[in-house]
């Protein structure tokens, strides 16, 4: 596939340019974030701030414990990912393996919660924890996600390849079901694992929505929504407060992305199965 | 696979509590907490304020929570009481309190010591913000009380020998003169205000109507409702001498601010609320004015009240409540007025501010204590705060912003209030 | 499907199934044949509710709400959906190579999409902040007149798309260029033995052969921009005039800010009859392509 019309030169300025429009609004914001109040006011569209002010970053750490939200949205990403591969396991390996009479029914079940996003449950979700008592609670964050149809879907068409007789010889050597489900299949399925462990860490990492509507309280805010919140101050925009925890994060984002990139792209492509 | 998950969990759920609980409540103290709705100065005098208590006796502590601006705030307070996991203290906006007050989740406050005894002031307490709230069990206590006044940029008008303006004929012809226009671009407008339910009652009033009539009716002010709405389109579109903000909520409110301290605009409209934030931050002389007056004077009142939840255990209930007292002793509600803009609420921090020429040495901080002698009450309707979002707002914008007439846009909500009222 | 191996035990399958049926039922079926029954009751999360029959959906009908929520929601979903797909198809033939500079390229677009979408919003909403923002300025600089990207009525919503696109332009960059790869490269020689130039050779065999990326590619972002509701919460809360109140905005709001549960339930439910018809598109429109082969 050569280009000949096209100087691949001037193919390069055009995509550089394209980059840049990516770059540029990260640049924007770390620059932001290192303004005073006064100079944003005065020259908000300067590009440079005027020296190396860190005080946006006092602010922010002032007006939140960031490092504990920080961790409650680690935790929470963490026991989401290891919970629905937990489930994930069985469930694929019944629906690849073995044969019974509910196959078909199960595995459309499953898939069809793809059609039952978050948005659609969170009312009577949020009514049931409510009636027991468990807003406000990791439990609140975490349940609700622990069947991924993704998850299951993908492990499930990656044990299809796995021949029978690895599992039979298993069985032979007295092995249990789960003995078998996470003792030979799963190390088996690694990079599958892998690839959709980082996918679902970083989907619940950033995730707004569903914290924003099960939690009040501060002993279980998540790192998104104490951003947010540094935007809804009442009195006026501090700007550089704002992107200065906007840095604080999208970098650890930006960080996991340059240093798992190949699993993670690998991720996202094979959802087109 | 469920040993795993359990482990998971417990794995989780032990994460979750160690951090809970690092939360530092002293040993031996009843803990309340207070969730509390705005940021930046505001609240840095209020943790200031809950720091004092904390320090100054030794049975209670108050752990204050930030909940987001007032609107987030108070659907998250919705959220807490429906799930049973409230807090002990919140301050709400007076549109929802009566009916907070009639789904009965607010503690009444009449069996507590000297509750009536507090030296509120009338129109600033329950008494005096709704028609005949006096009558009804005492459900809240004013903390952040304000009213909506002009803020002048004061070299714009001394420079053009200008003075508030009074009167609408002058609010519209001081804005017209003071816009300036590069070509089609507005430089700067004379005039901002949030397109915001809170301005267009004290146009309403100001007018000579009343947006919810005392039996109850939902009238939106009829004729007078039309002229305040239409006074803000004439200088929207016809004069275009005034900015309209764009967003909604505090989106609006925050921007009118940015506006004012950026030179954008040389007068706007706001709460008294923002005067000390206003004040420090401009890099001008900032005066504040009342609001000029219609056919006559009228403003209503804004901000918050004290609200304890019934939820709340018995001890924590008794905790908030020595908070609450501690709040109005005059040397915290001083502290809280002189260092937000906010009105102060007794009758004691007033005649001390006035006694101790605060007033000679801050007469920007006159001007919504003036205010008060022409303050309107709120209806006490439990549909109020539905009125306001559900039928007024969104309308009040698509005059303004979507050019649709304003008889019309209000003839629509008086017919779907009176609909929702059946 | 594989024929598969005999369970040892009967009971094993649903063992095995359990934990995935019981989460199914407690947080994806349960809630949805809560909110239609929720629907037929005016209930405001802190008094008794009340039994209404069907007058939440006549309300929101009457209002006009449900076909604002449905037109603005399709509006922004309709451009997103081409938006991005034209921009990452476009963007993966062009970054279909190796090399060091491709590579980063394709690292600086698709990074948008690993950030989280209260970021993208907090950045984007000082970049169009209508007075002080970057695009502002811009827009001023080259003698302009800029227009208030998120203030206007007219404008919000296609600002808000913007950004969406934005966002996951690099998600159907990635899906395109896995799809290029699919492809034989000896298809290309042989098109280019029959003297195919550049524009016939695509469309001879580049788009014929992702068509099933496409189809993907189209239906997730279909969803997710169905699903807006981050960028509307942060920047525009549904205004200016509702001009940006799309279908999930409408559904919390009703819920948190107007305390009306049933009337939530009732969008609820018609939002998840929109989605199972759009999904039901999409299976149709695999059956004919797979009917075609």
């Amino acid at each position: 596939m050569t280009r000949r019309s096209l100087s691949p030169f001037a193919v390069n300025v055009v995509l550089l340019g394209i980059a840049l429009l990516w770059l540029l609004p990260y640049a924007w914001m770390v620059s932001t974030s290192l303004k005073t109040l006064p100079e944003i006011v005065k020259a908000p569209t300067a590009p440079l701030p005027a020296g190396l002010n860190l005080s946006a970053y006092s602010d922010v750490m002032r007006a939140m414990p960031i490092g504990h939200y920080f961790w409650n949205t680690t935790v929470m990403a963490l026991a989401i990912a290891v919970l629905q591969i937990a489930v994930a396991l069985p469930a694929g390996y019944a629906l690849a393996k073995l044969r019974f009479r509910w196959r078909s029914l199960a595995f459309i079940l499953v898939v069809a919660t793809l059609l039952i996003p978050a948005q659609v449950r969170f009312v009577p979700v949020f009514t049931l924890l409510a009636d027991v008592s468990l807003i406000n609670t990791m439990t609140a964050l975490v349940l609700p996600f622990g069947v991924s149809a993704f998850g299951t879907f993908l492990i499930r068409q990656a044990l299809l390849s796995v021949p029978d007789s690895l599992i039979e010889a298993a069985r032979l050597d007295g092995a249990s079901e789960l003995r078998i489900v996470y003792g030979l299949l799963a190390p088996i399925l690694k990079p599958t694992l892998v690839a959709f462990f980082l996918f679902s860490f970083v989907y619940h990492w950033n995730d707004y929505f569903w914290p924003l509507v099960m939690t009040t309280d501060e002993a279980v805010r998540t790192l998104p929504l104490g951003i947010a919140l540094l935007r809804e101050q009442g009195t006026g925009v501090r700007w550089h407060v704002v992107m200065a925890g906007n840095v604080a994060l999208s970098a650890p984002a930006l960080l996991v992305f340059a240093l798992t990139q190949r699993h993670l792209l690998r991720a996202v492509s094979s959802k087109a199965l | 696979m469920i040993r795993l998950a359990r482990r998971a969990f417990t794995l989780g759920g032990a994460l979750g509590l160690l951090t809970g609980c690092g939360r530092g409540v002293p040993p031996g103290r009843t803990e309340a907490t207070l969730w509390f709705t705005y940021g930046g100065r505001n609240r840095e005098v209020l943790e200031e304020l809950v720091g004092r208590f904390n320090t100054a006796q030794n049975d209670v502590w108050i752990s204050a929570v930030f909940q987001g601006d007032y609107f987030e705030g108070l659907a998250k307070l919705r959220t807490s009481i429906a799930a049973r996991a409230t807090p002990t203290l919140s301050h709400v906006v007076g549109e929802v309190i009566p009916y907070l007050a009639e789904a009965g989740v607010l503690e009444p406050l009449d069996d507590y010591a000297h509750a009536r005894e507090l030296g509120i002031i009338e129109s600033l307490g329950q008494t005096g913000s709704w028609v005949g709230g006096g009558d009804r069990p005492l459900v809240c206590l004013p903390f952040n009380r304000s009213t909506p006044i002009a803020y002048l940029n004061a070299p714009v008008f001394e420079a053009r020998g200008l003075s508030a303006p009074t009167s609408w004929e002058q609010l519209r012809e001081v804005a017209r003169s003071l816009t300036e226009r590069r070509g089609s671009d507005a430089t700067r407008f004379g005039f901002g205000c949030p397109i915001d339910w809170w301005f267009w009652t004290a146009l309403v009033g100001q007018a000579g109507g009343k947006v919810v009539e005392d039996d109850g009716r939902i009238t939106l002010g009829d004729e007078a409702g039309v002229r305040a709405l239409e006074l803000w389109k004439a200088m929207v579109n016809d004069d275009r001498s005034m900015k309209p903000p764009p967003g909604r909520d505090y989106n609006a409110w925050e921007q009118t601010n940015q506006d004012f301290l950026a030179g954008r605009t040389a007068m706007i409209w706001t709460s008294t609320a923002f005067l000390k934030y206003l004040e420090e931050n401009a890099p001008f002389r900032v005066r504040a004015a009342p609001l000029p007056q219609g056919r006559r004077r009228a403003v209503p009142t804004g901000g918050t009240h004290w609200v304890m939840l019934r939820h709340a255990s018995r001890e924590q209930r008794e905790a908030g409540w020595k908070f609450l007292r501690f709040m109005h002793e005059p040397e915290q509600a001083i502290h809280w007025a002189v260092r937000t803009g906010y009105l102060p609420v007794t009758r004691g921090a007033i005649e001390r501010l006035k006694r101790e020429g605060h007033y000679d040495r801050h007469p920007n901080d006159r001007v919504a204590v003036e205010q008060l002698s022409v303050a309107l009450p709120w209806p006490w309707s439990r549909e109020l705060f539905r009125v306001q979002r559900e039928i007024v707002q969104p309308r009040l914008e698509s005059a303004i912003q979507g050019g649709r007439d304003a008889r019309e846009v209000l003839r629509e909500a008086r017919a779907l209030g009176a609909r929702g009222r059946g | 499907m594989s024929p598969g191996l005999l369970p040892r035990r009967a009971r094993d399958p649903l063992l095995l199934l359990a934990p995935t049926m019981v989460l199914l039922a407690v947080f994806f079926f349960y809630p949805l044949l809560s909110a239609a029954y929720t629907s037929l009751f005016d209930w405001d999360l802190l008094t008794e509710a009340r039994y209404v029959g069907l007058e939440n959906y006549r309300a929101l009908h009457e209002s006009g709400e449900l076909s604002h929520a449905f037109s603005t929601t399709l509006r922004f979903s309709v451009v997103v959906v081409i938006g991005s797909m034209a921009l990452g198809l476009g963007l993966a033939l062009a970054l279909n190579r190796t090399g060091a500079f491709a590579a980063f390229v394709r690292g600086a677009i698709f990074s948008a999409y690993v950030i989280s979408w209260v970021s993208v919003a907090l950045l984007w909403l000082w970049v169009l902040d209508a007075d002080a923002g970057a695009l502002t300025a811009l827009v001023r600089g080259a003698g302009l007149t800029p227009r208030s990207w998120l203030g206007d009525p007219g404008l919000a919503l296609y600002s808000l798309a913007m950004v969406t696109i934005w966002k996951i332009a690099g998600y159907s960059m990635v899906l395109f260029l896995a799809g290029l790869q699919d492809i034989p490269r000896a298809l290309y020689e042989a098109a280019a033995l029959d003297g195919a130039g550049r524009w016939s050779r695509f469309w001879n065999v580049t788009w014929p052969l992702l068509r099933p990326t496409t189809v993907f590619v189209a239906t997730t972002s279909l969803i997710v921009s169905f699903q807006v509701f981050d960028v509307v919460r942060v920047m525009t809360q549904g205004g200016p005039v509702q001009s940006t109140t799309v279908f999930v905005y409408a559904i919390y709001e009703q819920v948190f800010m107007n305390l009306r549960v049933g009337r939530a339930s009732a969008l609820v439910v018609v939002f998840f009859g929109l989605l199972l018809v759009l999904t039901l598109l999409q299976l149709l429109a695999w059956r004919r392509r797979e009917a075609a082969r």
